[in-house]
């Protein structure tokens, strides 16, 4: 579209347009993201209870599959000083850097040094 | 006829390369500067990926009476370069290359946070700030603007934008660009520090929500469709990004996305790093211009950084200091390199500080950024 020199007055002005129009495109995409995690939140409860109310039908064959359960085997991890959420990265990291699958890893305590 | 060994093989070296080079030391010049970029991307691993191809394709450019370069005439064959140069000037590598990052990237943490992508937008600043400093220093407005696209911090954006508005200047700004990219743990940190306080730096972000599978799948048609309908020139890169994304969240083409991250992606750098590279030339590259470029392109890395941690500060005062400042700097796409210097100069203030995931918000939204900044510039200058 421009092709000659700018003037300074049209180079700022330019400069600004395209700041402003990076702006309210992403600020626009905010508002696409919202609406669509409300839409697909919705929906997605919405089928939740059709997906629990079909459930107990299938649990008896789908017990013996579900055999490891280890969080609810697992002992509890005493926490020293560390959040949950610290904890679970501590697991995480450990079980990444040991190439051992977390359900054989037995944590007994995790404690902030 | 007389024939003579010595004449045969003076007559051989002086049609040689070796002969020919001597003519125009600054080919000597092209290919020492050749040397200088393997050097880095080899010995000090500077964005290695694309420095040893580009340092190649000037290193093989500079080379007299090779032919590489030519193009089609009087029925005889193009040049090799000449036909990896296409997928440059035709905008092809710099799509595919998006196609790949695409299929890379996860953008849960920008779905789990949307207003992430603001600091993305905020990051931009580099370009228009270097943009104009280059109308400044005399460059003309379409140069000023693949000059300011340096300050995306975004490779293939960079690429696409200075082959349509400004080719010349191509190798100049692609080198700027990517050993700048790989100096953002350098760059960063210093106005990291001086623009937000300790306490800010210590700031611990809460957890982000998880984000389900069927929001990854909308996610890339959405953006694709609205972003594309409302700034058409940014089809090629928006369109190849999502549809990367696509492969790799709909759970269905595992396989196209396996080759978008990988082997595509690999095949298209050493196209694209040959081509970057070839395009330097001693007429071209050695002139006060290039070295204006490096400066301009440094000075636009910066700004992108400011505007981000300025952004960061903003929302870390409206969100009641929820938001860690730290992470606007990774709004500069360079994924995913902006986000860990984030991480790690959160750690630094905080040891239980894990802005990472937190980062990688801004650090994709710049992506999107960048090319929506890059659609503008093209859509202004462009013929």
């Amino acid at each position: 579209m421009i092709q000659g020199p700018l003037s300074p007055v049209e180079a700022v002005m330019v400069a600004l347009s395209g700041f402003v129009i990076v702006f309210l495109m992403l600020a626009l995409l905010w508002g696409v993201i919202i609406v669509v995690s409300r839409i697909v939140g919705g929906v997605e409860k919405k089928a939740a209870p059709v997906a629990a109310a079909s459930q107990p039908a299938a649990a008896p064959v789908a017990a013996p599959a579900a055999a490891p359960a280890p969080a609810a085997a697992a002992p509890q991890v005493v926490l020293e000083g560390v959040d949950e959420t610290q904890a679970a990265c501590v697991m995480a990291i450990v079980s990444h850097e040991t190439g051992i699958p977390l359900d054989q890893l037995v944590f007994k305590s995790i404690k902030a040094v | 006829m007389q024939f003579s060994f010595i004449g045969a093989l003076e007559e051989i070296l002086a049609g040689s390369g070796f002969a020919a080079l001597f003519s125009d030391p600054r080919s000597l010049v092209m290919i020492l500067i050749a040397f200088v970029l393997l050097f880095l991307g080899i010995g000090k691993k500077f964005e290695p990926l694309l420095l040893v191809p580009i340092a190649f394709g000037i290193l093989l450019a500079n080379f007299p009476l090779t032919g590489l370069l030519n193009a089609p005439a009087n029925g005889a064959s193009p040049g090799m370069l000449w036909v990896f140069y296409q997928g440059v000037e035709h905008a092809i590598y710099p799509s595919l290359i998006f196609l790949g990052i695409g299929a890379m990237t996860d953008f849960g943490p920008l779905i789990a946070r949307p207003s992430s992508l603001l600091l993305g937008a905020a990051a931009q600043l580099g370009i228009f700030a270097a943009f104009l400093m280059a109308l400044a220093l005399g460059f003309a407005p379409n140069v000023a603007a693949s000059i300011g696209i340096i300050g995306g911090a975004d490779g293939p954006t960079a690429i696409l934008v200075t082959s349509r508005l400004a080719a010349d200047y191509l190798p100049a700004i692609a080198i700027a660009a990517y050993s700048y990219m790989a100096l953002i743990p350098l760059i960063q940190p210093p106005l990291m520090r001086a623009l937000t306080t300790k306490k800010e730096r210590e700031i611990k972000m809460e957890q982000l929500r998880p984000v389900s599978k069927t929001e990854k799948i909308v996610f890339p048609i959405a953006v694709a469709t609205v972003v594309i309908l409302l700034i058409p020139d940014t089809a090629p890169l928006i369109g190849m990004l999502m549809l990367g994304n696509l492969f790799r969240e709909c759970g269905v083409t595992d396989r196209l996305s396996d080759t978008a991250q990988n082997t595509l992606c690999n095949i298209v750098t050493i196209f694209l790093g040959l081509s970057v590279g070839c395009k330097a030339v001693a007429e071209k590259f050695l002139t006060m211009e290039t070295i204006k470029i490096i400066v301009l392109g440094l000075i636009a890395f910066m700004f992108s950084t400011i505007g981000g941690l300025l952004f960061g500060k903003i929302m870390c005062k409206l969100s009641g200091g929820k938001v860690n400042p730290l992470i606007g700097s990774a709004g500069v796409s360079a994924v995913p390199m902006a986000a860990r210097v984030s991480q790690v100069e959160g750690q630094k203030a905080n040891p239980a500080n894990f802005l990472l995931m937190h980062a990688m918000g801004p650090n994709v939204a710049g992506v999107i950024g960048s090319a929506v900044a890059a659609g503008f510039l093209l859509k202004v200058f462009g013929a």
